[in-house]
């Protein structure tokens, strides 16, 4: 380590020893309403209340945010290769997929509830519509964007449209795909999360709703944080494999 | 010939909304033919005659969330990205909050700031703060250091040295940031009430949607869209004025 990484690292660990120290501190001399800001020791121990439960909560939601996640990678990707490879289909829906990728979602939320009720079925639908777009717009950009030569070569040499999209296209976006899969992860909790908080019956979402109508701000702390970091930690590991990958790409 | 195709396709999935929604249940689906009269009274002002006040409110909270993510995105970029060792311990953290889906914050604003404008204003300030930062701190890489070196050599401190020769050489990312940012606001303010408020254009769609009035929801919904397209076409235009003078 160079001594800038190391000054680098023991401000970032000074800052956060000191935030909490001086939140505590402001917390137990009465200068802020415990009712709203409650001391880093008070939710610690609300971590360990809650602990069992909210972690039952976080599987709940992580797990519709799994399946909302793999369907918009699945119809993301393949619904931007069909549409990116084909000129007039792309040149027609362009303005339509942006103008759908662009406006807040959360108008329709209402309408979805509706129609879909409450429990997972809302909460996955609308994750997915959160993720789709983003890769859809990357996958779709990625495929105007992939070197004519390599299409005719690949035709020339006979291969069907099959191959033609599954190993001249696929392998060629698959930096796209990633960035995309990257931004879709966060876009699908997000999703997931704002169902929950909306008309949810269980999960995170619905939980930290609930501590908040309760005026728990102890536990609902703790379960913010909890959140955060199994948010963090799954992006950071994304990222990992993404490195990953790219050194195995050369 | 796209544009024809375009509109043609815009037409068809008119047609199949008309036939779906005349054929669906009338509480969970109203044909664009029912919506038109339910926009019609919603602008006359018969059905929410309460509208002119929450657009007002809503564009307020906007207004206000958006100066506040301005503000502090600057000054927080300018923080961060001039001096080395504060800009490398920080940047990564704030990259790192960046990851979390925004929306976990909501409710603890909520409980902090309660259900009036305030949490709205906190949520829609807190999503556009970043890509403001960001931007700023990504500008502030891009600007030649030479013209830094200079400035400085004729004695310029740092805040002049961000606002003369910094903000004009990175203004069209800054640019591009701060419509991000905009449109995060305007987001952040519409969830925030959609998510739980009593007032504003979100609290209308709530109640709407709550009675059953599937018709006057859809048309609330064409007007907050109206708001939030027109605050992106206000940005995309300021956003090319700034490219025709950087070029």
């Amino acid at each position: 380590m160079t001594t800038m990484t190391l000054r680098v690292r023991a401000l970032q660990v000074a800052s956060i020893a000191a935030m909490l120290a001086a939140w505590e501190g402001v917390a137990r001399a009465g200068w802020v309403d415990p009712l709203f800001v409650p001391a880093p020791g008070a939710v610690a121990i609300a971590f360990g209340k809650i602990g069992r439960a909210a972690l039952a909560a976080l599987a709940d939601t992580l797990g519709k945010t799994a399946v909302a996640y793999v369907l918009s990678v699945v119809l993301g990707v393949a619904a931007g290769l069909f549409v990116g490879s084909m000129r007039l289909l792309r040149e027609v829906l362009n303005p339509f997929v942006i103008a759908l990728y662009g406006i807040p979602k959360i108008l329709v939320l209402p309408w979805i509830v509706l129609v879909l009720g409450f429990g997972a079925a809302p909460a996955i639908f609308y994750g997915t519509i959160h993720g789709l777009f983003p890769i859809l717009v990357l996958v779709m950009g990625a495929v105007r964007d992939v070197d004519r030569t390599l299409v005719t070569v690949a035709r020339s040499y006979g291969a069907t449209t099959w191959q033609l999209y599954w190993k001249v296209l696929l392998p060629a976006i698959v930096p796209s795909v990633l960035a995309g899969m990257r931004l879709g992860l966060v876009f699908c909790l997000l999703g997931v999360l704002v169902v929950e908080m909306f008309a949810g019956v269980r999960g995170m979402g619905y939980v930290m709703s609930a501590f908040a109508n309760g005026f728990q701000a102890p536990e609902l702390f703790a379960a913010t944080a909890l959140v955060s970091a199994a948010s963090i930690t799954i992006v950071l590991a994304l990222d990992y494999l993404n490195e990953k990958l790219s050194h195995w790409r050369g | 010939m796209t544009v024809l195709v375009r509109l043609a396709l815009l037409a068809a999935v008119l047609a199949v909304w008309e036939v779906a929604g005349r054929a669906a249940n009338p509480l969970l689906a109203v044909p664009p033919s029912a919506v038109l009269p339910a926009l019609r009274e919603l602008l006359l002002l018969r059905s929410y005659p309460d509208l002119p006040a929450s657009l007002l409110l809503t564009l307020r909270e906007i207004a206000l969330a958006y100066g506040l993510a301005v503000a502090a995105g600057l000054a927080c970029g300018f923080a961060l990205g001039m001096n080395r060792l504060v800009g490398r311990a920080y940047g990564p953290m704030l990259a790192a909050l960046y990851a979390v889906p925004a929306v976990v914050w909501y409710p603890s604003l909520m409980l902090f700031f309660g259900l009036d404008a305030a949490s709205k204003i906190a949520f829609g300030f807190l999503l556009g703060f970043f890509p403001v930062t960001l931007a700023v701190l990504a500008g502030i890489r891009q600007v030649n250091p030479q013209l830094v070196t200079v400035a400085r050599a004729y004695g310029a401190g740092p805040v002049r040295v961000f606002a003369s020769v910094m903000v004009p050489a990175m203004l069209f990312t800054l640019i591009g940031g701060l419509r991000t940012g905009l449109a995060l606001s305007v987001i952040g303010v519409i969830v925030g009430e959609i998510l739980g408020s009593k007032r504003g254009m979100g609290a209308l769609i709530n109640h709407a949607y709550g009675l059953l009035r599937t018709a006057d929801y859809v048309a609330l919904v064409l007007v907050t869209l109206v708001l939030i397209v027109g605050s992106d076409a206000a940005a995309s235009l300021v956003e090319r004025r700034a490219k025709r003078w950087t070029e």
